[in-house]
């Protein structure tokens, strides 16, 4: 379907054995299927000419005066935001990562451990993240509720994950282990965990596309602190700047793409790293 | 020559919620230093956990194993097991796999490096011993396992269908390979398989076992030097021998 020429001249079919024929092929795709969806929001944009729907040109702009010199709705710079969001996302997938990971391990290596813990775990789970924003906010404050509001949201898919690693571990390679001579400790730590590693990597890349959707709602219920969240919904309600609110849409898809991305290569390199593909 | 592996009245039974299996009943064997002893039986039998129990993964309902004199009870690096199943750490290159015993031991890093070497030139992988696990064919995998095993200089070498898994060439380049492996090391070994071939080919000595729970129906001699010539007639005629008389207890091998 695709032919394009080679660095030599000669015309080339499309070979799919070929890296450098894939790479090609699906940025071609890509890009495609961007514009196109750039393209239809200009052309809706004009033909609808309404205020809640800004043409991409003025988003650009905004975007550049947001850098510049911030907006009027929080008087705040683009890159504030973004740092504030970031803060308290990292800090919430930081303290999820150090709860959930022990623990999963636990519940996985200790039947009581496990059964003591089911019961906790399986009545605060079906509360969303989000549930929890209003308490954790007006008890925490606005940097470490919506941290927390993050940390929930990433703590139950981490911890699943964890104790299914754990599950999962071949039983004879813990036999070998012992008869190798490992006592309870080194079979630990010489087997089951790195044997869960990929599972656990697995839960931290589901756990960042769920907390990054935490942390820009639960700004939104915020007064003050700055924030993406919180910057899209003043933008939204006080000054009714809707460039403004698109430049917040894309910076959230931006940036959630960048994190789950780089969890996802993360993910990749640790399973081959460690011959499990 | 003294006794190297005692095993008196070994019984295990499996409890489940409701049920009871009784899967050894009264084992007694005794295994010479050096002497390579297959235990052959229909699947299902019980060869496998009779190899944990001497191995200490479980727990015996009765019973005893002794190697060289010492009563053993829970796993332990005086007893290497090979499983059939490899069970090779993927995460570690072949070398770090073999030197995993000698880790564990606390045994310094040159050291390790050494012993690795020699084994690894024993098994036929030192141009492997960076190889990633899931490079390596089944053979390959399983003169890894083996090495691993034998790094820890253990007393008595448990091996559970070692070649179970592989082809029926690589199985022969490997029993092959395991008689060399013998010859340097001189390890008494407990050998698990379902193939009277490959018990006649390898073994001391056969301990041909019943149906559940295993109990010791015969213990065959196998008289002739190693290698063995498969096609002589003295081992085609032990061959079908035991064959027969499987068949004539109605027993289905494999
Ligand atoms: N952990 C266990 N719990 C219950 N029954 C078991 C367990 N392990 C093995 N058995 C039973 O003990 C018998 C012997 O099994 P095994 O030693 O694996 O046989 P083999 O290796 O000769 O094929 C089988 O009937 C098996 O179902
Ligand atoms: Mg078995």
């Amino acid at each position: 379907m695709f032919e394009f020429h080679s660095v030599g001249g000669s015309l080339l079919r499309y070979d799919p054995e070929s890296r450098l024929h894939r790479f090609v092929r699906s940025l071609v795709i890509t890009v495609t299927s961007l514009t196109l969806l750039v393209l239809t929001w200009w052309v809706g944009a004009i033909t609808l000419d309404i205020t809640f729907l800004p043409t991409p040109l003025r988003v650009y702009e905004a975007f550049w005066r947001l850098i510049d010199v911030g907006d009027l709705a929080t008087g705040l710079r683009l890159q504030d935001h973004i740092v504030a969001s970031l803060r308290r996302f990292v800090g919430g997938f930081l303290i999820a990562f150090v709860v959930a990971v022990p623990l999963g391990l636990m519940m996985g290596y200790s039947r009581t451990t496990e059964e003591f813990s089911n019961p906790i775990i399986e009545v605060l789970r079906p509360i969303a993240p989000m549930a929890w924003a209003p308490l954790f906010i007006l008890a925490l404050g606005v940097v470490t509720g919506p941290m927390m509001v993050v940390f929930i949201g990433v703590f139950f898919p981490l911890l699943s994950n964890t104790v299914f690693g754990v599950k999962k571990i071949d039983s004879y390679m813990i036999d070998a282990a012992r008869t190798l001579g490992a006592s309870n400790l080194q079979t630990f730590y010489k087997v089951m965990l790195p044997c869960t590693v990929p599972y656990i990597m697995n839960g931290v890349k589901i756990g960042l596309g769920i907390g990054w959707m935490c942390i820009v709602a639960a700004e939104m219920i915020m007064a003050q602190g700055g924030g993406v969240g919180y910057f899209i919904l003043n933008n939204a309600e006080q000054v009714g700047n809707w460039p403004n609110v698109f430049v917040g849409l894309i910076i959230v898809s931006f940036l959630g793409i960048i994190t789950t991305g780089i969890a996802e290569r993360a993910h990749r390199v640790i399973i081959s790293r460690m011959g499990m593909e | 020559m003294t006794e190297h592996l005692e095993i008196k009245g070994l019984k295990k039974v499996f409890k489940t919620d409701d049920d009871e299996v009784v899967a050894i009943e009264d084992f007694s064997l005794t295994v010479k230093k050096g002497e390579l002893i297959s235990l052959l039986g229909p699947s299902g039998c019980g060869k496998t956990t009779i190899l944990r129990l001497i191995a200490g993964l479980i727990e015996s309902s009765g019973g005893e194993v002794l190697v060289a004199g010492n009563s053993v009870s829970g796993p332990g690096s005086d007893r290497g097991m090979v499983f059939q199943e490899f069970a090779l750490f993927p995460w570690r290159s072949v070398r770090k796999n073999i030197e995993f015993g000698l880790e564990l031991s606390g045994i310094p890093k040159a050291e390790r490096h050494t012993r690795a070497n020699e084994y690894l030139e024993m098994v036929g992988l030192e141009r492997f011993a960076n190889s990633r696990i899931h490079e390596l064919s089944g053979g390959m995998k399983q003169r890894v396992g083996i090495a691993r095993a034998l790094a820890n200089d253990p007393e008595v070498l448990l091996m559970d269908e070692p070649f179970g898994a592989l082809d029926a060439q690589t199985r022969n380049i490997m029993q092959k390979e395991l008689l060399k492996i013998i010859e340097k090391t001189d390890k008494t070994i407990l050998f698990v398989t379902h193939s009277v071939d490959e018990a006649v080919f390898l073994s001391d000595r056969i301990v041909v076992l019943t149906k559940r729970p295993a109990t010791i129906k015969e213990i065959i001699d196998v008289p002739w030097p190693r290698p063995r010539d498969r096609a002589s007639p003295d081992v085609t005629a032990m061959r079908k021998r035991i064959l027969d008389e499987l068949e004539k207890e109605n027993v289905m091998i494999g």
